[in-house]
Parts: structure tokens; C-alpha cells; sequence
């Protein structure tokens, strides 16, 4: 019979290779840092919304049959930051005990983490989540379905104006709004593991994760989002206003049926005097698309979960696609907010942000942690990136992802650990990153 | 003869404004012109095209609006009609938009131009399916969304104050271009404070609007089953704090109603916003330009509060319990056009850059003054700067102590040789030559780029029929230096702690001249490019926002004003990888 220690000795992260998304797993030794004598394994987020030149067609099977071994058939914890394609397509059960999700749900994960916006019942019940303001809350979550809906159609319209915008524009409605759009087969198998699960958990800041019951030794503290409770009153109305707009919105959208014929289909010549005008109105329209997915894509991203393993002194971060609004919270809002700072100051390994987006690794976070230094410094920085360049935003506009500043301060200052630099020889993931546990 | 005026329908609120089920209409006037199909005018074209459905609505033929005599065909329409006729949606857009026009022409006393070198502006009013609406300079238009809402499809054209907001953002953009650059947090904030202000106003200043808040706030007519206005309005009932409660909020609750989660309730929270000289100062919510804008909505209307429930009691005495209704309405309707015109004049005595509420509130005491040496009848100037000190806003300008905040007039020494009277009145070269003559003496920075940005004369019209004659010119300097060469400057402006040497900074610095019918300078009215304490303020509040970088570009910058005002989507920029 082999007795557990009572904390991890090491851990090992494995970054798989999943194109545009994230996909991790953190394996945490117990014994020998070395040899470990027994592993309890954690998966954060199992999803892409596109994979990299060279990939295999089956590669989110491959990758979930390679956490299976890795993890020798059990899951201890499973964690989705939040709903994006990005991060939750590989979820998915569409094609049956064959495909990524059915294969991540035979490892019956003992716990289950998702963000309090993914509880379903905060969607249709008023109780939950518990607290004295449900009404907000239900509302704001039943707006993230929405935007989910506004989606789909605005990829839709923007499917229907082809020619009336650049393609870039074009690609760039349709890359964002399918990422936010609603996965149906994904969520409902992330349910599913949930209920069967010891602990489903929808968390929100400070709450409990219960992964700590799974991982001796191992805290977790929850470091966003926050509840809407515990934003500011300003940010609550202005949620009320934001919750109605989207509704607007996604009643505008499915608006397709005009008083009358197409323009562009009808014989009859639009008059001369409606040439320079109508093209301008038409331009206008693409890039209110743009700006809608853009809006709601921002809106989702801060509904991920940020958390922090702490195991002795050292600290690992994943924060999911958190942009500053949910960061905000934890780093200037809440009370304990100058704790928190004290406390993410030594983290050892970081886990960049939104793929290495320009607004998801705050200036205040990066220039508190106080392991980033040159090469060779002793305890350096870790940094993981899973990312991949072109898909998302544009140089021109300083927004690309990875944003180029940002990439030049990870290699600077950390030792940085990328999926884009995969060649296509090793596609299926990184080498794993291996820390000794103090 | 040809007849000066066209009378034509609109709805007097919004579509959701109703008594006795009826929505409240109202005719209004605006001038005569030869109109071509759309309506189009020479000043405004309304095409009906909707992208989302990529529909375009073939307007009625020529005589649709009378051939000698014109017509109002939609005088007498019911609420379907009115609801879902496209062309008289585009009537109530056009009818606003001229209103407004007009409005603005009449107080300035001249004809007003827009931002861009056509002479017509273009309305698109079902433009898309989105709930916004937005002016847009590069497009040359506006633009009015519809989406489906609670009870049937809610048209953004239909709403009055949606209309002349935008309309004002138009003629606002026209008379100072310059206003929609990167400045102050004030500046941001007065293009749609200022827009909400001349909307308010402009529906306030239809009596039969005034007339139905007041009859509701009485309990009679309006509602419903009701046994129709009373003659006499009890006392009680029409203080300042009854005033507040029942009609300004009544009419709070009821601007644009279907349309709060996109533009928010201005008035609704202006009234609510408590009265703090720290709040622009010390709190970063209002920061933000619709949050502060806020603020300049509650300082004006608390103005207009002030003077509406202080005209009511020189209806009667001590001993009166009662007011004919009319009266109250006829106040409530003559203190709000009266001080739409004194705000929309003040734009003229504004400086063309780098506004802040001080110098507004300066420009409309000063424009007022002008026109109206003594201020007895409404006494605006006195409530206004009560009311803007109350939210911590003094009068850039110290004044006399007769007369406070009034701009200080430029000393007597100034060289008019070779200046032609004719020409100066008309012509930016010759308010070029006055500027290089006197350069000195106007303190305009020496070394850099200045242009004369136009020259308006005007024929203003006093309340007792004053004639007021007077020349209006901008001009403006440009400097663009490398944040590395600022200190070389020794204008006493810093580059930010974390801007790199080889950002390029612009500096701008601008100034109002008023020339009286003489064509002597009465007024010089700056905001100074080598303006140390104002430029550094600027650049670090640009610095911190984010307007360095290449997102702080857009095209449009009033749709995506609207849309993250709706999403709530404000960010630290700092903490950006920018």
C-alpha cells in the first residue's frame, strides 16, 4: 500500500499543442521529486478554435488520448476558465466514445471547477447563485447566452456581405464570433462530468475551488471573476444597462426580413444620387459586426477563472483569458486586494494570459512578480504561452495576439515556453516544464 | 408669394409617449424650401437605405410636400401610420434635423455650416438593424438604427432627442472641428453633454410637451380616463422641488425610454447626481464622458430649474394659492428656448480648443452679457454660475464683481493699420494679417504653425429686438515636436514619466476673436499653446487614457462612444501592452 505524502514533492505541466486555445496539464508528484511515487493530475481547458499548419486532423483526439496515458485513466481535477471555443471545444462529445470529450469524460474527474457564470442554474433560477441580488446576476448571465446567439448571427450576416467589407475584416467577424459561440456538446459534457463528480463547482473570487481536496498539500485560491456582488455599484447598474443591450442586440440581428426587395438583387438601378452614400452605409455596417463581436468577446474573456496553486513557497498562475475588468477585482477592488499583490509577488510560474493578448497580463501583475529577471537568474520566472500568431487582432493596430511588446518582456525576463514554437515534427505538445516543489 | 415657412408633423417625444393612446404629435415649423424626393433639401437629404436588409426605400414622387402650397401629409395620421410609414419617418427626421438647424441659425444669427465641405448632410434613418445612432463626419451623416423592442420595432428615428442629439453632434462638430480631438476629460465631455442639454431643451421648448408634464403632474389630463386639464395649478404644486419631482422627472422617465441601455437616462441621472464640488474633481467615474457629461446636463437644468420655479412666483403674491395653467406652461417654455438660444450663442464665445466647463460657463455669461446687458428677466447668468459652482465649475474668466465670469476684454493698443474693415469681416487673410500684426500683444506662440480656421459674420437678434452685429473668427496653432524636445521648448510642459523620447507630441492652442460692428476686437478668447498648467494636464490624462496609441484611432469615434458606453466596456489603459 503506498501512503501519500502529505504534500507534492514536484510538478510537471504539460502544454499541448492546440493551435489558438489552451490546453494544460498539471501533474503534481508525490515522494520523490524525481520519481514520484504517486501523481494526482489536474486538465485546465481542452480547446482551439484553430489548429496550426501540420496538425492532424484528429489531433484533440490524439491529444486527449495522450492526457489519458499521461494521466493513467483518472482525472483529479478538471477545470474550464471559461465558455470560449478556445478553451472548451475539445470538451465536445459530437462524435461519440471516439471523439476528445467522451475520452476526457471516461477519466471521471473528482472535481470540477467552472466560473459562476456557467451555472446553470443562475440562468433559470433565481436562487442561484446564492445571493441577495439574483436578479442581477441571472441577468447577466442570461446575457452571456445571448452574446453567445449574437454570435452566430452576426458570423452569419457577415457571411451574407461578403464584398462589402475587406476580407480581413470579414475574418476577423467570423474568427471572434465563432469562438463565442455557444458550445452546446461541449458545456452539456462538462455538466455531466460536474454531477458525476465528488465536487462541481461554480467559482468566483475567494470562494473555495475544492481542488485542495484532491491535491494534498496543494492550496488553490479562487482569484477571479469576481461575483457582481462584489463589484462596485457603478459597475452593477451599468451591468443592468449592458444585460438589456445585448438583449437589443441580439433582436437586431435576427432581423433579416427587410419591407421589400434587396438592393443588390433587384433590376432596378438604385438612383445615382444614393451611389457615394450607400457604400459608406454598407462599410458602416461591417464594421458595427466587427465591433459587436469584439465587444462581446472582451465580455467573455472576463468571466474566466483565475487561480493560483500554491504548494509550500512556490506559486503557479492560470488565469485563463482574464482581461484587466476581471483582474480589477482582485488587484485594486477588493478589500484584500493589497494581500493579493503580496501574494502573486513570488509566483514561479505563470501561465500568459488570452494566448498573449495586449489587455490579459496587467502591468501591475507582471511588474510585481519578483522572480522576473535575466537569463540564467536563479529562480526564474517560468512563463507557459499557448498561442498562435496571425489569427487574432492585427500589428497595424498595435492589437495582434501575441502582442509583440508583451513576447519581448516574456523572453526577456522569464523562461518562456511556447506552443508556437513547436515544430511540426513535435506537434502534440511542449516539453514538459518540471518544478521542484520547496 | 412663396411662403417662409413649412409646417410639418413630428412626434413631439417619442413613439412610447402617448395620451389617451394617442402619440403626442406635434407640428412644427421649419423654413421653406424647394424640396426634391427623400425629403432633400439643400441643407439636409434624407436616403433611406438599410444595410442589414440591404433595402432601399424608393421615396415618393415631387409634390408629395405640396407644389405651390406646401402640404403636411401626415397631419392627421394615426399611431399605425406613424409607427410604420417609412416615409414618414423620413419626415420626422428631416423636420427634426432642419428644427434644430434653424434653431442654431437663429441664435447665432447666421447661416451654420457642417464639419465637412458638402453642403448637405446625409440621414440615413433605418440605416441597420442595431440599437445605436450616431453622427459620423467621414460619412457625412447620421445614421439611425431600429431593432425589435418590447411592443413592436423601436425606430431610433423617431425619437426627438435622439434626432437633435445627433443632430448636434453635427452642428457642434461644424462650428468647432476641433472639439473632437484628444483634449480634456471636460472636452469629451461636453460634445454629449451639450447634445443632451439642446435635446432637452429642444422637446422642452414645445409648449404642448410642457403642457401635458405639468397637466400630469397635477393628476388631470394625460392620463388615461382623466377629465382633461384644469385652468389653475395650486401653488404647492409647482415649487421647485414639485417641479423636479413630477415634470422634469416625468420627462426623465419617459426620453427615450426603449433606448436607456444604449444612451443611458441623461437627465434621469444628472437629477439624481448630488451636488458635489468634488465629483469632477477627485472621482474617476466621471472621468468618464458620459458620466461627466452627466454632470453638465444637472448643472444646466438645475439652472433652468432655478428660473422656471423663481418666474412662477412673480405670478402672484404671499396670498396667491393658485397659477393659470397657461402661465406655468408659457414659463416653463419661454425659460428653456430662452436658454437654448443663450447656450448655443456661448459656442461662439468659446475657445476653439481644449474647452473645459469653465469656459463655457464664461462663454455663455459673456454672449449673454452682450445681448442682454442686464440680466432681470430670467436671470440665467446668476443661476448658472450658482448652479455650475455648485459641482465645483467657477468661470475661467474672474470678471467684474457687477458681472463675474465675463471674458476680460483685450487692451486698447492693438494695431489696426492696413486692416480693411470689409475684408476683416470676411476674409481669413485679412484676420491673418490682424493675428501677425499683433502677435505679441495676443500672446499667440510664435514660432509654429497658425491658421485662421473661419470667419462668421452674424446679425444676433436680442430678446426685445436688439440687433447685435458682430464678426466671429477662429484661429488655431499646431506644434508637433518629439516628446524629447519638449524641455527645448521652454514653454514649461513635460513630456509623461513613461513616454518615449520619440513619441510625437501635438500641441494645440487656439483662439475666438469677436470683432464688433466696427471691426475693433472685443474679446480674444484663448486657450494658449504655451499654456504650461493646461497642456500638461492634457498630456498626462491623454497619456493615461490611452489616446497615444494606435487604438485611440477611429473612424467613428460616436458610435463606438455609444457602444461602450451600452457595454460598459472601459478599460485601464495603463495597464496595457500598448
Amino acid at each position: 500500500m503506498v501512503v501519500m505524502a502529505a504534500k507534492p514533492a514536484s510538478v510537471s505541466i504539460r502544454s499541448y499543442q492546440v493551435g489558438f486555445g489552451d490546453c494544460f496539464l498539471l501533474s503534481f508528484g508525490y515522494g520523490n521529486a524525481a520519481k514520484p511515487t504517486s501523481e494526482r493530475h489536474v486538465l485546465i481547458d481542452f480547446g482551439t478554435t484553430k489548429l496550426p499548419r501540420g496538425a492532424d486532423k484528429d489531433q484533440m483526439v490524439l491529444i486527449a488520448q495522450d492526457i489519458a496515458k499521461r494521466c493513467g485513466g483518472k482525472l483529479h481535477g478538471l477545470v474550464a476558465t471559461h465558455r470560449h471555443r478556445d478553451h472548451i471545444s475539445g470538451f465536445a462529445t459530437t462524435k461519440g466514445s471516439e471523439s476528445s470529450g467522451s475520452i476526457i469524460a471516461s477519466l471521471n474527474p473528482d472535481v470540477v471547477v467552472q466560473p459562476w457564470t456557467g451555472d446553470p442554474k443562475a440562468a433559470s433560477n433565481a436562487l442561484a447563485p446564492t445571493t441577495t441580488d439574483a436578479s442581477t446576476h441571472k441577468g447577466f448571465v442570461g446575457s452571456l447566452t445571448r452574446m453567445q446567439a449574437v454570435s452566430r448571427l452576426a458570423v452569419g450576416e457577415a457571411a451574407r456581405i461578403e464584398g462589402w467589407a475587406g476580407v480581413r475584416l470579414l475574418s476577423q467577424i467570423k474568427f471572434l464570433g465563432e469562438d463565442n459561440v455557444k458550445n452546446p456538446e461541449a458545456v452539456r459534457n462538462l455538466l455531466e462530468m460536474g454531477k458525476k463528480a465528488q465536487h462541481q463547482v461554480f467559482a468566483s473570487y475567494g470562494v473555495d475551488s475544492q481542488l485542495g481536496s484532491v491535491l494534498p498539500g496543494v492550496q488553490v485560491d479562487v482569484l477571479g471573476p469576481p461575483t457582481l456582488l462584489q463589484s462596485k455599484a457603478i459597475k452593477k447598474e451599468r451591468q443592468k444597462d449592458a444585460n438589456e443591450y445585448w438583449h437589443l442586440v441580439e433582436g437586431a440581428l435576427a432581423t433579416t426580413a427587410g419591407p421589400g426587395p434587396r438592393a443588390s438583387e433587384t433590376a432596378q438601378p438604385l438612383p445615382d444620387y444614393t451611389h457615394w452614400f450607400i457604400p459608406r452605409v454598407r462599410a458602416i455596417r461591417a464594421s458595427q459586426l466587427l465591433e459587436i463581436v469584439q465587444s462581446l468577446d472582451g465580455v467573455l474573456n472576463n468571466t474566466s477563472l483565475i487561480l493560483l496553486f500554491q504548494v509550500g513557497k512556490t506559486k503557479l498562475l492560470f488565469p485563463g483569458d482574464a482581461q484587466i475588468e476581471n483582474w480589477s477585482y482582485c488587484l485594486f477592488e477588493a478589500p484584500d486586494s493589497e494581500t493579493r499583490k503580496r501574494q502573486l509577488e513570488d509566483v514561479a510560474l505563470y501561465k500568459v494570459g488570452h494566448h498573449g493578448s495586449l489587455n490579459a497580463t496587467p502591468k501591475t501583475l507582471w511588474n510585481g512578480f519578483a522572480n522576473r529577471g535575466a537569463a540564467k537568474s536563479p529562480k526564474r520566472l517560468k512563463s507557459l504561452l499557448s498561442t498562435l500568431p496571425g489569427k487574432h487582432g492585427s500589428k497595424q493596430k498595435d492589437s495582434e495576439v501575441p502582442r509583440g511588446k508583451l513576447l519581448d518582456e516574456l523572453k526577456a525576463q522569464s523562461d518562456l515556453t511556447s506552443t508556437d514554437d513547436l515544430t511540426p515534427k513535435k506537434i502534440l505538445h511542449c516539453e514538459d516544464v518540471l518544478l521542484k516543489l520547496a | 408669394m412663396q411662403p417662409v415657412k413649412r409646417k410639418l408633423t413630428i412626434i413631439a417625444q417619442d413613439p412610447a409617449v402617448r395620451i389617451d393612446d394617442r402619440i403626442v404629435t406635434e407640428q412644427v415649423e421649419v423654413p421653406y424650401e424647394r424640396l426634391e424626393p427623400g425629403p432633400w433639401g439643400h441643407r439636409v437629404q434624407i436616403i433611406d437605405y438599410d444595410a442589414s436588409t440591404d433595402h432601399f426605400e424608393t421615396p415618393p414622387s415631387k409634390g408629395f410636400y405640396g407644389k405651390k402650397t406646401p402640404v403636411d401629409p401626415f397631419q392627421h395620421s394615426d399611431n399605425a401610420t406613424l409607427l410604420t410609414d417609412p416615409q414618414f419617418h423620413a419626415q420626422n427626421v428631416y423636420a427634426i434635423v432642419m428644427r434644430v438647424l434653424s434653431r442654431f441659425e437663429f441664435a447665432l444669427g447666421r447661416r451654420v455650416g457642417w464639419s465637412f465641405r458638402s453642403h448637405q448632410l446625409k440621414v440615413a434613418p433605418h440605416a441597420f438593424s442595431d440599437a445605436n445612432a450616431f453622427y459620423s463626419k467621414d460619412d457625412e451623416g447620421l445614421f439611425f438604427g431600429h431593432f425589435p423592442g418590447r411592443n413592436g420595432t423601436i425606430y431610433t428615428c423617431l425619437s426627438h432627442d435622439v434626432v437633435a442629439h445627433e443632430t448636434t453632434h453635427a452642428l457642434l462638430d461644424g462650428l468647432r472641428e476641433r472639439y473632437v480631438d484628444p483634449s480634456s476629460p471636460d472636452q469629451a465631455a461636453f460634445h454629449e453633454g451639450f447634445a443632451d442639454v439642446v435635446a432637452l431643451l429642444s422637446v422642452f421648448s414645445l409648449k404642448h410637451v410642457v403642457g401635458k408634464l405639468v397637466d400630469r403632474a397635477q393628476g388631470a389630463g394625460g392620463a388615461p380616463g382623466s377629465s382633461g386639464p384644469s385652468d389653475r395649478i395650486m401653488k404647492a404644486q409647482v415649487g421647485r422641488d414639485e417641479l423636479r419631482k413630477s415634470v422634469l422627472m416625468g420627462l426623465a422617465e419617459e426620453m427615450g425610454s426603449e433606448l436607456s441601455p444604449i444612451r443611458g437616462k441623461p437627465l434621469r441621472s444628472s437629477l439624481d447626481l448630488p451636488k458635489s464640488r468634488t465629483l469632477l474633481k477627485d472621482d474617476p467615474e466621471f472621468l468618464e464622458p458620459h458620466r461627466r457629461g452627466e454632470v453638465f446636463v444637472a448643472m444646466v437644468m438645475n439652472a433652468f430649474l432655478d428660473v422656471w420655479s423663481e418666474q412662477l412666483g412673480t405670478l402672484g403674491d404671499e396670498h396667491t394659492t393658485s397659477y393659470d395653467r397657461d402661465r406655468v406652461v408659457q414659463e416653463g417654455a419661454g425659460a428653456a428656448d430662452y436658454l437654448l438660444t443663450m447656450l448655443i450663442r456661448a459656442l461662439d464665445y468659446c475657445p476653439p480648443v481644449h474647452l473645459v466647463f469653465g469656459d463655457f460657463l464664461s462663454a455663455a455669461l459673456t454672449a449673454d452679457c452682450e445681448i442682454r446687458p442686464d440680466d432681470e428677466r430670467y436671470k440665467f447668468r446668476k443661476h448658472l454660475l450658482k448652479s455650475f459652482d455648485q459641482y465645483g465649475v467657477m468661470p475661467t474668466s474672474k470678471g467684474t464683481a457687477r458681472e463675474p465670469g465675463l471674458w476680460e476684454q483685450p487692451g486698447p493698443d492693438l494695431d489696426y493699420s492696413g486692416i480693411h474693415f470689409e475684408s476683416l469681416v470676411r476674409d481669413p487673410d485679412e484676420v491673418f494679417r490682424f493675428l501677425w500684426q499683433n502677435q505679441e500683444k495676443l500672446k499667440l506662440y510664435p514660432h509654429t504653425y497658425s491658421e485662421v480656421l473661419s470667419v462668421r459674420p452674424c446679425l444676433r437678434v436680442g430678446p426685445e429686438g436688439l440687433l447685435l452685429r458682430e464678426t466671429v473668427a477662429e484661429y488655431f496653432q499646431r506644434l508637433e515636436v518629439p516628446a524629447s524636445e519638449l524641455a527645448r521648448l521652454r514653454i514649461g510642459v513635460n513630456k509623461p514619466l513613461q513616454m518615449k523620447p520619440d513619441t510625437t507630441v501635438k500641441l494645440y492652442g487656439g483662439g475666438a476673436l469677436i470683432f464688433d460692428q466696427f471691426g475693433r476686437l472685443r474679446f480674444n478668447i484663448t486657450n494658449r499653446l504655451d499654456n504650461a498648467t493646461l497642456q500638461n494636464e492634457r498630456l498626462q490624462y491623454l497619456w493615461d487614457y490611452g489616446y497615444f496609441t494606435k487604438h485611440a484611432a477611429t473612424a467613428r469615434p460616436f458610435a463606438a462612444l455609444h457602444r461602450k458606453r451600452a457595454t460598459g466596456a472601459y478599460t485601464r489603459i495603463t495597464e496595457q501592452w500598448l
